[in-house]
């Protein structure tokens, strides 16, 4: 929340494998106060995108990674982390897999 | 707009599950194949079906990398996909995590709507209406023992099926490594059926469960007789299940995963069994094995199937599956990539598919 007191709206930029389930974007806007509200806003706006995010018990999943701007939440306060209204999210599938 | 996909009756469609995609091929006199472009491609599919209850509807077990699993279906042999509206998640409070979605089972013929899928950690969920909504079974998930459950190399997988066309209250499931379970009240309560499996990694060799069931496939006329392949050995149940004989008999080895059936003559069993270290062919000349008498005695199938030193071939256990054809079909993918098929019950085999990503599943399906 800014000095306004309004919850801030913040980008938030998708991989190329999530972008059909924003309808074929590469970033949408959506609103929080911390990286938690902002999925459950995009899941409310784009239903199943939580669950690509994270698991069913609510923390990230393993090779999600989230940046606020350019740092990643999980050495913020992980999915609690504050967002201002400049912030740019970044989601991004980590380098992983074989 | 796409091209409509369609297929005449009687051509037979096998779908293979692979590392890095849905792979459909299809064939209306199982010689010349038509091996089409990847669907779901670059995923992880566990499984796939072709469901014709009802139209003819695909469905894949889309495990990702890195964005979650999801159960899909597609009415357009693949051009499309939809996902659940209430998918297969497990309930916030429940503490479990979807981990893989393991196996696609329809239902019952008169249960056009029903569909089951196996996952890890194991429990099993249904669906209804086509695969629209799915509900967690709450008996199996409520399992008294369920906190004494171990997984297996490859997780805590429920990875077969068998809802029984005989009695729609029976069902038995696989799970690795729980064992053999069968319900007898539609899916409210489960019990163990391993009674003389073995469990060779544990101290005790034939405990209440905690067996490695790779396998399990049931007689298509005798609704009592089941067979499995398991970690510790291929066994026959005449009796639902209640308990197991041994009938490795001349097999090279008691390990093995996949397990198939001729439907048309249903003592015929097929399995590829392995050298348990190095999961792969025994000997340098890679074999399915067929029993014609229940497991009495095996034959070793080898004509048209590679050989040598550079041969060194492992199935999963859904990488082997047979047709609805007389003379049936057997289809046999390895994680390397090939699949071999054979239209004579397997005494003859063609590689009809090569360079393949690592398959996990193999279905066949003869289009109505």
């Amino acid at each position: 929340m800014d000095s306004t007191g309004a919850i801030p709206i913040v980008k938030v930029s998708f991989p190329i494998a999530l972008r059909a389930r924003i309808g074929n974007r590469d970033s949408v806007k959506a609103v929080g106060r911390t990286v938690r509200e902002i999925i459950d806003a995009l899941d409310h706006d784009f239903p199943g995108l939580r669950f690509n995010l994270c698991h069913e018990t609510g923390e990230l999943r393993p090779f999600v990674n989230i940046f606020l701007n350019r740092e990643n939440i999980r050495y913020l306060q992980g999915l609690d982390t504050p967002v201002s209204p400049e912030a740019t999210l970044y989601i991004l599938q980590s380098v992983a897999g074989g | 707009m796409a091209n409509t996909i369609s297929y005449a009756p009687g051509t037979v469609v096998v779908l293979v599950g692979t590392k890095r995609g849905l792979f459909i091929l299809s064939s209306k006199d199982r010689e010349k194949w038509d091996v089409a472009a990847p669907v779901l491609k670059g995923r992880r599919i566990f499984n796939a079906i072709l469901d014709q209850r009802n139209g003819q509807r695909l469905f894949a077990a889309d495990n990702g990398d890195f964005f979650g699993n999801f159960l899909r279906y597609s009415d357009d042999f693949g051009q499309t996909w939809q996902e659940p509206e209430e998918g297969i998640q497990f309930p916030e409070d429940s503490g479990e995590k979807l981990k893989n979605i393991w196996v696609i089972e329809p239902g019952r013929r008169d249960e056009p709507g029903t569909v089951y899928v196996g996952v890890d950690p194991a429990n099993l969920w249904v669906s209804n209406n086509g695969g629209r909504t799915w509900e967690l079974n709450a008996g199996l998930a409520a399992h008294p023992t369920r906190a004494r459950w171990e997984p297996g190399a490859g997780g805590l997988c429920l990875h077969t099926i068998i809802p029984d066309p005989s009695n729609a209250a029976r069902m038995w499931i696989g799970i690795s490594a729980v064992g053999c379970m069968r319900t007898d009240d539609g899916g409210q309560s489960w019990v163990f059926a391993n009674k003389n499996t073995r469990t060779d990694f544990l101290p005790e060799k034939y405990p209440e469960f905690g067996q490695c069931i790779h396998r399990l496939v049931q007689h298509s006329t005798q609704p009592d007789v089941l067979y499995q392949q398991n970690h510790c050995g291929i066994y026959k149940s005449t009796n639902a299940g209640d308990d197991w004989t041994d009938i490795q008999q001349n097999l090279p080895s008691d390990f093995g995963f996949p397990i198939a059936l001729d439907v048309h003559h249903p003592d015929t069993v097929y399995t590829v069994v392995e050298d348990p270290q190095g999961r792969q062919n025994v000997s340098p000349q890679f074999m399915v094995y067929r029993t014609e008498n229940g497991g009495e005695q095996w034959e070793q199938l080898t004509q048209g199937l590679p050989g040598g030193n550079g041969v060194v071939l492992g199935v999963l256990r859904h990488g082997m599956c047979t047709d609805t054809i007389n003379p049936c079909g057997v289809y046999v993918g390895t994680n390397t990539g090939q699949l071999f098929a054979s239209r004579d019950r397997g005494d003859s085999w063609s590689l009809i598919a090569d360079f393949l990503p690592p398959i996990y599943s193999v279905t066949a399906s003869v289009v109505v």
